[in-house]
C-alpha cells in the first residue's frame, strides 16, 4: 500500500517510494518537486510567495518563500541519503487566477513564483526536466515517488503527466 | 500590527460589526433574487494561512470565487465563495438558463455573478463604513471558477507578505426553500485592522 502524504500551503515534505506526495489547489502558488531516481526519494513543496518583501518572518526560513524552498528541500533530501547531483526538478502552478485587472497589486505573482523557482534550481545546479506552469486555472499534483511521475489534475482539462 | 495580538474582546467587536454588515448584504441579495435569505451570525476566526483552504470546505472543492478589494479609509480583501451548485441556483433565479451540458459558465452568467458579488460587498462595506464613520468602497469584482485552493491563494499571497495568520470573517447565507449557501470572507490588511478597531472603539 502506498502512503499518501498531503502538502499544505507554505509546506514541503520528503518521502520515499512507495509514498505519494499530493498537493491540492495550486493557483498562483507554485509546486516544486525534486526527485532522486536512484534513492526513489522525492520532495514536494507548495510555496506561496517568491521572496520576502519587507522586514519580516524573524522565525527563519520557510517553504512559504519560493526562493528558500529549494534549499530546504535539498537539505532534507541530503539527510535522507539522496545525492544532490542526481536530483531532477519539475514545476507546476504559477497561474493567474483572476483577470489581470488586479495585477498591478500583485505584479503577476504566479509568473514571479515560477521565475523564483527556476532561479533557485539554477543556483543549486538542479536540472529542470518538466513543467506545467502559467495559465488561468488551478492544479492539483500527485507525485509518485516510485516513478518520479507527477499527475497534474485541473478542472475541465485532461490529466497531464509530467 | 500583528493579528496575534488580538484579544477576545477585539474579536467580539469585529463579530458585532460584521453581523451588521452581512445583514445588509443579505437584505440586498434577497431583494435582488426576490426571495428571503437568512444568514448565520458571522464567525470571526484567526487562522494560520496554511489552514485557510480547509475553511472553504477543502482545497479541491469546485467553487465560484468573487474577489474584490476593500478600498478607501481601510484596505483589505473580500472574497465571496459560492459552491458550484449554489452559484447555479442563484443564476437560475437571475437569468433564464438553458440546461447547458457543459459545466462552464457563460459570459452572461459570469457577469451576473460578479454583480451579485458587487451588491453583497457594497452593502457590507456601506454598513461597516457608516458604523465607523469611514468611507469604504469595493473595487470592480473579478471572478474565478475553479478549485477553492487555487481561488484563494491569490488572496493569501497579500497576507503572506506580512505574516502567517489571517483574520477571516466568515458567514453563511441560506435561501428560504432551496439551499443556496455561500461564504463571505473579509481579510483586512493588518494595518487597516488597526484603523477598523480604533473606529469601533476597541483600540489596542
Amino acid at each position: 500500500m502506498s502512503r499518501i502524504l498531503s502538502v499544505g500551503i507554505s509546506e514541503f515534505r520528503v518521502a520515499a517510494a512507495p509514498s505519494i506526495l499530493m498537493t491540492y489547489g495550486l493557483g498562483s502558488c507554485v509546486g516544486i518537486a525534486l526527485y532522486d531516481p536512484v534513492a526513489l526519494t522525492g520532495s514536494l513543496a507548495h510555496t506561496l510567495l517568491p521572496a520576502p518583501v519587507r522586514f519580516q518572518d524573524d522565525g527563519g526560513r520557510s517553504a512559504k518563500f519560493t526562493c528558500w524552498a529549494v534549499d530546504l528541500m535539498v537539505e532534507e533530501l541530503g539527510k535522507c541519503g539522496c545525492a544532490i547531483d542526481r536530483l531532477v526538478a519539475k514545476l507546476a502552478g504559477g497561474a493567474t487566477m483572476f483577470e489581470p485587472r488586479h495585477r498591478t497589486t500583485h505584479g503577476g505573482i504566479g509568473e514571479r513564483n515560477v521565475t523564483a523557482a527556476r532561479e533557485a534550481l539554477e543556483r543549486c545546479g538542479i536540472p529542470l526536466v518538466a513543467e506545467d506552469t502559467g495559465g488561468d486555472y488551478g492544479r492539483s499534483l500527485e507525485f509518485n515517488t516510485a516513478t518520479g511521475i507527477i499527475m497534474v489534475r485541473a478542472l475541465q482539462r485532461p490529466i497531464k503527466q509530467l | 500590527m500583528k493579528f496575534d495580538s488580538l484579544t477576545e474582546e477585539h474579536l467580539d467587536a469585529l463579530r458585532e460589526v460584521s453581523n451588521i454588515g452581512v445583514a445588509h448584504a443579505a437584505t440586498a441579495l434577497s431583494q435582488l433574487i426576490g426571495r428571503s435569505i437568512s444568514l448565520q451570525v458571522p464567525k470571526v476566526l484567526m487562522t494560520e494561512i496554511t489552514k485557510v483552504p480547509e475553511a472553504f470546505g477543502g482545497a479541491e472543492k469546485i467553487v465560484v470565487g468573487i474577489y474584490l478589494q476593500m478600498l478607501g479609509d481601510a484596505r483589505g480583501n473580500i472574497l465571496i465563495v459560492l459552491p458550484r451548485e449554489s452559484a447555479l441556483k442563484l443564476l437560475s433565479r437571475l437569468l433564464p438558463r438553458e440546461k447547458s451540458e457543459g459545466a462552464l459558465l457563460t459570459e452572461l452568467e459570469i457577469s451576473a455573478l460578479k454583480e451579485v458579488g458587487n451588491i453583497l460587498a457594497s452593502a457590507y462595506l456601506n454598513a461597516l463604513g457608516t458604523l465607523m464613520h469611514k468611507t469604504l468602497i469595493p473595487s470592480v469584482p473579478v471572478l474565478s471558477f475553479d478549485m477553492a485552493g487555487a481561488v484563494i491563494d491569490y488572496v493569501l499571497i497579500e497576507l503572506g507578505e506580512v505574516g502567517d495568520l489571517a483574520l477571516v470573517v466568515e458567514t453563511e447565507f441560506f435561501g428560504e426553500d432551496e439551499k443556496i449557501n455561500g461564504q463571505f470572507f473579509l481579510l483586512p490588511d493588518p494595518d487597516s485592522l488597526k484603523i477598523i478597531l480604533n473606529a469601533i472603539g476597541v483600540s489596542l
